[in-house]
């Protein structure tokens, strides 16, 4: 799978500590673009909230739940390379804790602390047994997950609520804020998940990062470096996991609603293709995927509700063939069509080879300048 | 040219324009787009004074899309047909036609909500949907924001509970009704009644044995003689129906939901040797589907429950409601096969009714649309059965509670007055 | 000073038995060759000693049994394994390749240092230092994954077959620089080499394996003297 983290890495707005000095690029450098931008960005979307419509808004903080949702699928899948089908369980696992706590009259906070750790300690024990298998065998284990769990969630109806599911209208605006329930849910999502994003941002492109690509490369290379790939398969799982119990959580902000076709493994199967669409081992591609969820089925539903099947499995198969390293990859894509038609035949090669560009999903030290090539 | 530089500048550039967009936003005021107060008596969204438009969110792809796409065509079709004769006559005066919007939500209760979302501000009222789950997403969103969800195709109780729900009402029978309206006739019967329950692990099956229970409490002549459950997912009740061929019932109650279970079930009792009179719930009662691969003419008798005419019945061929039906849902319905599934003639049913409360409403509001919905009584809706109507104004239950009792007779299903 | 001791060790892949009692023991510096024709059971005495297959009898790296350790454990002990087909990351830069072998290590410094000197002991990945692994070819990816091994700063290396695949003068080059390593680096080596010629150009002493199980010892000297054995089991 072709995944490209590295050069997402540029247009994700977070300070670029640890990047190596690169001489053609002393723009960047200086201190006002380099924190300035970010800061706009921060106050873009402080603002955005304010200004959109309650459609908008909704739809914004959507594709934030399942953006959020993608990105730990990425972190067990696109950085790690193990097939994980089971994502949306963990979603529905959030979800349904937090909508538990919520109807006992837990606190907030302690609701949101189980939506961690429950779902974290369910995808621990869950990789502990499956991580050991290797290969399929993940695939086929964290199947099972979600083809359990609705069953599962409609038996258990003293705390699920059965068929019937749970809801929990739990973030109204508070009181003279002078927000609307929309504008509130959105500050909601854009908090959490901005905050999940830039944890895991870092968590890429820091040593665990590293040791994930390693794993993801070759296994066996990863044991001759010291590097268990049981370890680290189990540590990705479970922070995917964990990250898919915070979007049950978001997903109960937004949807206020959970049952137990919340977690059916057609969701899951979706989560995945988003995952692709968006990019594969990208922070970037991750949001991307979160669009995708939710935007494509409310454009194929304005095109033609009756056809809603047929139009996303066609648009799914156009942006593979387009761009097979997901919607991420477009700029480049398009960076690498405008330099083919302006450098004529003849003239020098272009800098970086594609399968340069292409990065694995590795968070090794920045090395952006090498990339340049001898351009 | 450096790559990371332009990425820079175009995050660079993506802020600076979403702070301008704030600025020139800013002064449009922050409402905007939000449904605000409206004034009394002032026309709600979705009306006019030439045509009112309808929402609906159902699945029209996926594994319930078969019946989802009933759901849309029976109402689609009964107001085309209406508009095609000018349109419906309201209680305001006004002659409006109907437009149907409807939505896929694949049965997926976020992408139902996300649905009502999109749908809330254009539509009067949203209608017709089918399913529990993606019904009960938006129950409180529609609510908070007053818009009606009316006759929606779920027998989740919930949605016939007038405190809880104030802008709701379900169409269907709740499940309850069908268990009660079996337990009714059995009590009647004149004869003793040995009965074996066996129901789905679920406010499924619990809903079923409830409704019958409450039917043949005080009956005399009705003795339970034995009560097991199994799970959706089992994939064998063979052991179920051995123990309860063993209590030698001679009514069995088999509140169930899985079609290829009701099959191996009637097989299995034939086996055994256990020749029950057999109640099955009205969406596992098929004749084509269920009973003939399950051999039912060994049993004594078969019996469900319906409110609504089968368009293939030989019996409605002559029909001149399943005629008048049948054409309007290959012309305006875009449905030109025979209806597979019920859930189309419900919907035609839906039209009819919705049309009482368009007829009945004094003003072009949602309020007095859900008053004028809530007080219809004993409305003898197109293609319903003798026997049944449709009643509004009974605080927890659906519009439809009502049911006719039937008995397989070889091919299709007669109602039957009364036990054996 | 023994640092690496095998006590009639054995292992089969499945039904099939392919170590057979094999015993040697591998000095503290200096390199260490296991010979032996197609199917001794050379690779799978390396594999034993990584952990990569399981084993019965001793295996004993510094005073202590590691027999049954997984082989990150191993690794992580000191003992790095270049395994046959080189395995690197062809995504990554040789550059990361080497930065990824590091990635136990903490001392920033000497990591750079390292890179330094596996760069001067191969020249030609200093040529490729940008280039993706996997545009590398088959002599520079075997450079690579050497000089990746010794990025992780380990008291041994085992390699497998060095020569595997490469032109003759490629596969020299590989040597010269394996032989630089062993007298200037300190490290212990375990060299396992079908090409005898080659293998006597780097390892002091040898053991010969044949079905599974170690047939004779000795230094350089004594086994290139013996050309019995040579004919036999060295293929010539």
């Amino acid at each position: 799978m072709a995944s490209s983290s590295k050069t997402s890495a540029p247009t994700t707005p977070a300070p670029a500590s640890s990047a190596a000095a690169s001489s053609a690029s002393s723009f960047r450098q200086r201190p006002w673009v380099r924190w300035g931008a970010p800061l706009l960005l921060v106050v873009g979307l402080a603002v955005l909230p304010l200004v959109m419509t309650e459609s908008a808004n909704d739809t914004l903080a959507r594709i934030g739940v399942f953006a959020v949702a993608v990105l730990g699928l990425n972190v067990v899948m696109g950085y790690t390379g193990q097939v994980s089908l089971g994502q949306i369980f963990f979603l529905g696992l959030g979800a349904y804790v937090t909508a538990y706590g919520v109807q006992s009259g837990w606190n907030i906070g302690l609701v949101f602390v189980l939506t961690c750790f429950i779902p974290a300690v369910v995808g621990l024990l869950v990789a502990l047994a499956a991580a050991r298998l290797g290969g399929l065998a993940i695939a086929m284990v964290t199947i099972a997950l979600p083809i359990v769990g609705v069953p599962l969630a409609k038996r258990l109806s003293e705390f699920t609520g059965g068929s019937q599911g749970l809801s929990a209208r739990f973030v109204a605006a508070p009181e003279g804020s002078g927000l609307y329930d929309d504008q509130w849910q959105l500050y909601i999502v854009l908090v959490i998940g901005g905050i999940v994003f830039l944890l895991t941002y870092f968590l890429v492109r820091g040593k665990y990062g590293r040791a994930f690509a390693i794993v993801k490369g070759n296994e066996n290379v990863a044991s001759s470096m010291g590097i268990s790939p049981y370890r680290y398969k189990v540590l990705a799982f479970t922070i995917a996991s964990l990250i898919g119990g915070v979007s049950g959580f978001l997903y109960m902000v937004v949807v206020q609603y959970t049952s137990p076709e919340t977690m059916s493994f057609g969701h899951s199967i979706e989560l995945l293709v988003a995952m692709v669409i968006g990019g594969a081992g990208s922070i970037v591609g991750s949001l991307l995927g979160g669009v995708f969820y939710v935007v494509v089925p409310d454009i194929t539903n304005a095109i033609d509700p009756s056809l809603t099947a047929l139009l996303q499995g066609a648009l799914l198969l156009a942006v593979l063939f387009v761009l097979p390293g997901g919607l991420v990859s477009l700029p480049r894509a398009v960076m690498r069509g405008l330099r083919r038609s302006s450098t004529g035949r003849g003239s020098a090669a272009p800098p970086t080879t594609p399968s340069s560009t292409s990065g694995s999903g590795t968070a090794a030290e920045p090395t952006e300048t090498e990339r340049q090539g001898s351009a | 040219m450096n790559r990371h530089f332009g990425s820079r500048q175009a995050v660079g550039i993506a802020a600076v324009s979403a702070l301008a967009l704030t600025l020139t936003a800013c002064g449009g005021g922050r409402d905007s787009g939000r449904s605000g107060d409206a004034a009394e008596g002032a026309p709600s969204p979705g009306i006019t004074d030439d045509s009112v438009t309808l929402g609906i969110t159902t699945p029209l792809s996926g594994a319930t899309a078969g019946p989802g796409t009933c759901t849309v065509a029976g109402v689609t079709a009964y107001f085309g047909m209406k508009n095609a004769e000018g349109g419906v006559e309201f209680g305001d005066g006004q002659t409006r036609t109907v437009e149907i919007e409807a939505l896929d939500d694949t049965y997926d209760p976020q992408q139902a909500a996300a649905n009502y979302d999109s749908l809330k501000d254009d539509v009067f009222a949203m209608t017709a949907g089918l399913g529990t789950p993606t019904n009960r997403a938006w129950r409180e969103a529609a609510i908070a924001d007053e818009v009606p969800q009316a006759l929606i195709m779920t027998g989740d109780p919930l949605f016939s509970d007038t405190e809880e729900s104030p802008w709701q009402l379900g169409f269907v029978p709740i499940y309850q009704n069908e268990g009660e309206a079996f337990g009714e006739l059995l009590a009647s019967s004149s004869e003793e009644h040995r009965v074996a329950i066996l129901s789905q692990n679920d406010d499924f099956g619990a809903g079923y044995v409830e409704g019958f229970k409450s039917a043949v409490e005080g009956a005399d002549n009705i003795e339970i003689v034995e009560e097991l459950t199994y799970e959706a997912t089992d994939t064998s009740v063979d052991a179920q129906i051995t123990q309860l061929a063993a209590s030698d019932a001679d009514v069995f109650f088999n509140a169930m939901s899985v079609t290829p279970l009701v099959i191996s079930a009637l097989q299995q009792a034939q086996q055994l040797n256990w020749l029950p009179n057999w109640f099955l719930p009205s969406n596992t009662s098929s004749p084509g589907a269920i009973l003939q691969p399950g051999g039912a003419d060994a049993f004594p008798g078969i019996y469900s429950v319906s409110f609504s005419k089968a368009p293939q019945s030989p019996a409605f061929a002559e029909d001149e409601d399943v005629q008048t039906y049948l054409s309007a849902l290959a012309e305006y319905g875009n449905y030109p096969d025979p209806p597979a599934f019920p859930h189309c003639q419900w919907s035609w049913m839906v039209g009819a009714t919705l049309e009482q409360a368009f007829m009945e409403m004094e003003e072009p509001t949602r309020d007095s649309f859900m008053e004028a919905l809530r007080s219809i009584e004993d409305f003898q809706a197109p293609l319903m059965l003798e026997g049944t109507a449709v009643t509004t104004s009974e605080d927890g239950q659906p519009a439809v509670s009502t049911l006719n009792v039937q008995k397989y007779n070889g091919t299709g299903y007669d109602t039957v007055e009364s036990f054996e | 000073m023994t640092l690496l001791e095998l006590e009639d060790v054995t292992a089969s892949y499945g039904p099939v038995q392919v170590l057979d009692g094999v015993s040697l023991s591998v000095p503290d510096n200096g390199a260490f060759g296991i010979l032996g024709a197609n199917g001794a059971g050379k690779t799978t005495t390396l594999r034993a000693i990584s952990g990569a297959v399981r084993t019965s009898g001793r295996i004993v790296f510094d005073g202590k049994d590691i027999s049954g350790l997984r082989p990150d454990q191993v690794a992580a002990l000191g003992i790095a394994h270049v395994p046959e087909g080189r395995g690197s990351f062809g995504d990554l830069t040789v550059r990361e390749n080497l930065r990824v072998g590091a990635y136990l290590r903490k001392d920033r410094k000497g990591i750079d240092e390292d890179i330094d000197y596996c760069l001067d002991l191969f020249p030609n990945l200093q040529d490729r230092i940008r280039s993706n692994a996997s545009a590398l070819s088959g002599g520079e990816q075997q450079m690579l994954a050497v000089a990746r091994a010794i990025m992780s700063k380990p008291r041994m290396l085992l390699l497998d077959e060095a020569s595997l695949g490469l032109a003759p003068s490629t596969a020299k080059n590989v040597y010269d620089a394996i032989r630089r390593l062993r007298d200037e680096s300190g490290i212990a080596m375990v060299v396992v080499e079908q090409n005898a010629n080659l293998a006597f150009t780097v390892v002091d002493s040898a053991t010969v394996l044949e079905t599974g199980r170690s047939v004779l010892t000795g230094t350089s000297a004594e086994l290139k003297g013996m050309d019995e054995i040579r004919r036999a089991y060295l293929g010539g």
